[in-house]
Formats: structure tokens, sequence, C-alpha cells
């Protein structure tokens, strides 16, 4: 397989370099299968998408369809065993060395004996540091926690600790912000209020942003474009634009277009 | 409601009021050992029980003072026993769980092997210690350590082991190599797992000292007991007694003081 790329080397080099400029993140024909042998399970079987650089792309299926998984393939934590992922034009690995994209957990995990700031500095402090770098103090300012800077995890309230996480990966000014569910654990305000927070720091920011989530109103409220996944095996459904203009408020939830575009989302999810 | 506006006028009020609410609360364990130590001395009397086979409180109290000379010589050897155990146990654990962290193999090789070191009874081992090196302070120190050593090993493994997975995610994300991940990560979640082993070990390397002064030793509490035993000196008996435990007691509140200097952050997953 070395070898093939090898070859193929100065096409696709000149290919991914036109490709850089429109698409952060590139997915072609990939698989992902898990274990080997009788008990191998196929997570994603020839999922290919294109995430257009400074979208915002939420992703949404079954459980078991492979929504974190297609995620964690991209961010170069699952191997995948078949087709190629071009995250701005390199391997998931070397953007993950270069700092390309940051990860955001269901959980915060947040280093507990550490304080909000010096939570947020970690990336500064491992894996070489990379190149650019935020304020840590102007980014908890960012994600609302202006004076809680000393405050330790257990300090903090669920919705809290995940805006510390926010902030976290924001100081490395990522390309790319990939989120797992992170407002998954959270209360339905808090979740709503964050929501809305999000899409005002990816307007200020830029950033490209792909977001897993279970819930079909947080797909169609964030989502310039959702991602629909099946499942068994997981297997790319639709890819769907959100013809909704930003920047969007909450109000948005209760007119009639989002109500068909989260009834449409529906009747996806139930083919499944 | 009382209550809170009882507790209101507390902290305003002196030292005196805050050591009398102190006793408010601790009252049922002062009672408790105030009432040991009384039916303890009724007993004695009641019975007329002879003094060399079980002293009064008050026969102790003055072998403390008649003895305490005696008392303390013997005293500074244990503790420098109990200590250098201490140390010596709990680093060779610390470094031991350290390795078998970071390569599996080392584990699988010689973590059976503590086990079985474990289960040998110390107080067998303390005779072929003996042996080999003879009546000093090498033996002693020896089986403090082997005392301390095994809680801690299991305890810190498991703590370098306790990080949260998703956590390990997010430092793969970050690209952290593995020592950075040990410093910043394991070592870290690890304390709380290694504080609850050296709380076993503060009083458990106390034990070893002892066992190891009771077979031929001339020195050191426990060789004290042995000797107090056979000249049927009671008194003196019980208080080398108290004094150990309290040398225990001791130990066990350093470690904990350090503790809650250390670790001032919650650690949700430790019970």
């Amino acid at each position: 397989m070395a070898g093939a790329a090898l070859a193929k080397a100065p096409f696709s080099r000149s290919a991914n370099e036109t490709e850089a400029a429109s698409n952060a993140v590139s997915v072609r024909n990939i698989d992902v299968v898990f274990g080997q042998g009788p008990h191998a399970v196929t997570a994603l079987s020839n999922v290919s998408v294109e995430i257009p650089q400074g979208s915002l792309v939420t992703m949404i299926g079954p459980s078991g369809c492979g929504k974190s998984t297609l995620l964690r393939a991209v961010a170069d934590l699952v191997p995948v065993s078949a087709g190629e992922i071009s995250v701005l034009g390199r391997t998931p690995e070397t953007a993950r060395r270069e700092r390309n994209f940051s990860f955001v957990f269901q959980d915060a995990t947040l280093l507990p004996w550490r304080s909000a700031i010096d939570n947020v500095r970690l990336p500064l402090e491992v894996g070489g540091g990379g190149t650019a770098h935020a304020e840590p103090a102007e980014l908890l300012a960012l994600v609302g926690l202006k004076g809680r800077e000393n405050a330790l995890p257990g300090e903090l309230s669920g919705g809290m600790r995940q805006r510390v996480a926010i902030a976290r990966a924001l100081v490395t000014r990522p390309k790319i912000l990939l989120m797992d569910e992170p407002f998954g654990a959270l209360d339905e305000i808090t979740r709503d209020k964050l929501n809305e927070e999000l899409l005002r720091i990816w307007q200020e920011t830029g950033t490209t942003i792909m977001f897993v989530t279970h819930s079909i109103p947080e797909a169609a409220f964030l989502g310039q474009h959702v991602l629909v996944l099946a499942s068994h095996p997981g297997r790319v459904k639709e890819f769907m634009h959100v013809d909704l203009p930003y920047p969007r408020r909450l109000a948005v939830r209760d007119t009639l277009e989002f109500v068909q575009i989260t009834a449409k989302l529906r009747q996806l999810l139930e083919e499944c | 409601m009382t209550d809170i506006v009882h507790r209101g006028v507390f902290v305003e009020e002196s030292r005196f009021n805050r050591w009398v609410e102190a006793v408010r609360y601790r009252w049922p364990s002062i009672a408790a050992v105030v009432g040991t130590i009384l039916l303890w001395q009724l007993i004695v009397w009641g019975f007329s029980v002879p003094t060399y086979m079980a002293p009064s409180p008050g026969d102790v109290l003055n072998a403390f003072r008649t003895e305490g000379g005696l008392l303390l010589r013997n005293f500074w050897p244990t503790l420098g026993e109990a200590l250098a155990g201490f140390a010596a146990g709990n680093l060779t654990a610390i470094l031991l769980a350290i390795w078998f962290v970071h390569n599996r193999t080392a584990e699988r090789a010689f973590f059976p092997i503590a086990v079985f070191m474990h289960t040998i009874p110390i107080i067998a081992v303390a005779p072929i210690l003996v042996l080999i090196f003879g009546n000093g302070v090498t033996p002693k120190v020896i089986i403090a350590a082997m005392i301390c050593f095994f809680p801690t090993l299991v305890n810190m493994v498991r703590g370098l082991k306790a990080v949260h997975p998703a956590t390990l995610d997010l430092m793969r994300v970050l690209s952290a190599s593995r020592s950075e991940i040990f410093w910043k990560v394991r070592l870290q979640s690890s304390l709380p797992f290694l504080f609850a082993a050296l709380k076993i070990a503060s009083t458990t390397c106390v034990i070893g000292a002892i066992v190891a002064e009771w077979i031929g030793s001339s020195f050191g509490l426990g060789a004290l007991i042995i000797e107090a035993t056979y000249n049927f000196r009671a008194p003196l008996l019980y208080a080398t007694v108290f004094t150990a435990a309290l040398l225990a007691v001791c130990l066990f509140t350093i470690v904990s003081i350090v503790e809650s200097r250390l670790i001032t952050w919650k650690a949700p997953d430790v019970h």
C-alpha cells in the first residue's frame, strides 16, 4: 500500500493542494474494522465525505452507526482499514503532530488537580507545544469563564467544565475542531446556551467544526450541513444542507423551516 | 433552623467556644476512652488482679514516669528502623510500580513473586534475616520495609493505571510522549491511591520493626516488650505497648497531614 501511495505521489500531491484550499477534511472510501477473524466488527463501510473549510458539519445517526468512530479516525485515534483520510492535505497523523486539529470529548477530561487556566495551558506544555497559540486567559473569557481562571474542575459545574475543555481545544489555534458529543451529558438549558455560544465562537474564529451529536435539534441548529449515518455497518445515508441563515438564535427552533428540517432528519433516521 | 442560628453564633465567638464545639462533636469517643479506662481500673480493683498479671491504669502511668528514660532509649531505635523501613519499602514499591506500568513483561514476570513474598508470614521471615544479617539494625529495617512494600505496590500500580481512557485519548491527540503522560497525568492521578497505601504503611512499618526486634535483639521497643514480659514487669510492658501505638498514630497523622496538603483536589474515582 505504501508503494502504491509512493507511485501516485506526484499526482496526489497536486490534487491535495488544490483540495486543501476548499476542503478541510476529505474522507474517501474508508472502512474501519475492529478486531480480526470471525469476531471482526465493521464499524464503517465505504464512507466518503468532504468537509469544506470553515464549515460546521454535524454528524448524526442511530447508535452503532460509527459517527464517533469516523471522528476518531479523522483524529488519528482509530486506524482505517481501507481508504484514505486527508486532513488539510495531510495524513491524520501528520495533522495531529502539526496540531492542525483539536478534539473535544463528551467528558470534559480536565485534569482535576489543575486550575481552569492551567488545564487550558496543557496543550502548550506537551507534544512539542505547537507553533501558534492563543492567550489562555482570553480564551476563558471567550467561553464566558472570566474570573474563574483559578477554579479547580471540582469547583465548576458540568457546563463550565465543558467550556474549559473548549477553551483548551482552541488554545493551539486549530484549523479544525472535532467534537464528540461535547454537550451530551449536560442538561438541556446548559446545552442550549452552549450551542449558541459555540456558533458565536465558530463565527469569531473561522474554525472548521465537525460535531457528533445524538440530538436531532442540536444537529439541525448548529450544522451548516448534517451528515446522516446509517448503522450496521456504518455508512453515509445523506449529506444534507441546512438552509437557515447565521447567526442563528435559539428562537429559530420555533420556526416552521426548522421544524421541517428536523422532520426531514427524523424521517431519514427512521429509514436507517 | 435553630441549628443554623446556633452555628452562626459560634462562628462569631471565641476559640474557647470552638473547643467546646469540638468536644461536643467528639464526646462519644472521649467518653468511650474514659469509660474503658475506668472499667479497667474497676476490674483490677474489684477482682484484686495482681499487678504482674494485669496492671491498673495508675500502675501504667506510674511506669511511664519511673521508666521514662528506659522507654525513650528503646524508642529511638524503633523509630529509626520504622522510618528507614517505611522509606525503603515504599520507594522500592513505587519504582517497581512505575516499571510495571511501562513494561507489561516485567509486571507479568515479577508480580507473582511479589504476591508470593506477601503470603509468607513476616514472623517467619524474621529469623531467616537475622541469620543472614545478624543482630544489627539491617534485618529490622528490611522487615519493616517488606511489610510496607506490598500494599504500596498494588495501590501504586492501580493508581498509575487509573487514568480515564478519554484523558489518554486527549494526550494522544496532543501527541504527548510517554514521559509527558507519566509526569503530567499518571503520577498525579496515582497520588490518592499512593496515600491510601502510605497510611497503611505508616502503622505497619512500626509493627514490622517491633516484630523484628522480638527475635534476638537487645534494643528497641520490641526487645523491651520481650524483656518486660519475661520479668513479669507488666506496667512496663503496657507502657511499652502504648508507646509503640502512639508512635504508629503519630506516623499515621503525619502522612494524613501531608496527604491533605498535597491533594487539594477532589478525586471522584477514588473511594
